[in-house]
């Protein structure tokens, strides 16, 4: 049997076995088609109906019953996850899994596309290394991702010292909705 | 039941998380691949991949088994188990068996809770993923039931079972 104490691990594996099967349109296809439209359909359902509360909703529950380091804030305007240890890349680097070049993606998979249909945009950066941000805005707010500290505080991933984006290689997202639109290498911090 | 009795199910399993027992909600996500496989690739391609992952995720399950035989068929399962919510699995080990006794299967309990649409050939997985676990280490399984409870009989490939019947899986639904 399949089990989800170790799920991230056989979630990753499958990764680059669909590579392996189609390629990245197909790895592509299954973030959005099977994870965005079938697995997280209640995701995509609360943050239809409710927009920036219902990110608070989601995220609140699953990201405590992952057991992840977080903390999110909320506006009006945006909502803010900030990431100090992501429970699902972190499982990878402490088990040493590693099949797919870059699991961090499958986030923005099946998460940009899910935004796209709620109306929203997508800034976002991870380092490979359990730590990441976003920030999710209406898309017709043109506003740029707030700087360190200026919407989470201390919370804000960007000031902890685990993230060190002239160490690590971190991708970049800005105002995206899939993995397509990533900028690697684009350090901003 | 296995829930409850064993404490640090991770020091028979491959893997080690922070939290003992995983998230449920992942079930979903497990459902929702086999039904795209299943639409990409055929259920060929589906058996495939539950080989495969069986064959090459599942690698050092597959090398404890063949270092310790059946009792490490039935510390595994224990282990296993106690690791997934809302399982209730007796593990009964014997000289020539080991016999999985899945009395509330716990992905099919999560997904059906929460109305999920099951793919009708969930439970042929378990099937294919562990036989092709098993095979390395000289072993193989079959199973009988499905839908929410099961019996999964482990033994020694010289024991000479008949076939897998995949008509004696049941088709799984909400």
């Amino acid at each position: 049997m399949l089990g989800v104490y170790d799920f991230c691990g056989h979630y990753e594996w499958t990764f680059a076995w669909l590579h392996a099967q189609g390629g990245p349109n197909l790895v592509r296809a299954f973030w959005d088609q099977a994870i965005h439209m079938d697995s997280q359909r209640h995701a995509c359902d609360l943050i239809l109906r409710n927009g920036i509360d219902g990110m608070a909703q989601y995220w609140g529950h699953t990201l405590n019953h992952e057991g992840a380091g977080f903390h999110t804030t909320s506006t009006e305007q945006v909502f803010r996850i900030d990431m100090q240890a992501c429970p699902s890349k972190g499982f990878l680097l402490r088990n040493h899994l590693l099949q797919y070049p870059d699991y961090c993606d499958h986030c923005i998979g099946w998460i940009g596309p899910m935004m796209k249909e709620a109306g929203f945009v997508v800034d976002h950066q991870h380092n490979h290394c359990g730590q990441c941000w976003w920030e999710f805005r209406r898309a017709l707010d043109r506003t740029p991702p707030s700087k360190p500290g200026a919407l989470a505080g201390e919370e804000d991933v960007r000031l902890r010292p685990g993230w060190q984006p002239e160490k690590q290689s971190t991708d970049t997202f800005r105002r995206a909705n899939n993995v397509e639109e990533k900028d690697s290498g684009l350090n901003q911090s | 039941m296995n829930t409850a009795s064993n404490p640090q199910p991770q020091v028979e399993l491959p893997y080690t998380d922070t939290k003992p027992v995983g998230a449920a909600d992942f079930y979903f996500a497990i459902n929702a691949t086999f039904r795209f496989v299943l639409q990409k690739l055929g259920l060929a391609g589906l058996r495939r991949y539950w080989t495969e992952l069986g064959t090459h995720y599942f690698a050092a399950v597959s090398e404890g088994w063949r270092r310790r035989g059946l009792e490490g068929v039935a510390a595994y399962w224990r282990a296993f188990f106690a690791a997934e919510p809302g399982a209730e699995v007796n593990v009964h080990a014997g000289e020539q068996t080991v016999t999985l006794e899945v009395k509330v299967c716990p992905a099919i309990r999560h997904l059906r809770d929460h109305g999920r649409e099951i793919v009708p050939c969930f439970c042929q997985h378990c099937y294919f993923v562990s036989e092709a676990m098993a095979a390395p280490a000289g072993l193989t399984v079959r199973i009988e039931g499905g839908n929410g409870s099961c019996r999964q009989t482990f033994a020694r490939r010289e024991s000479r079972l008949p076939p897998q019947d995949l008509a004696s899986i049941k088709e799984a639904a909400c």
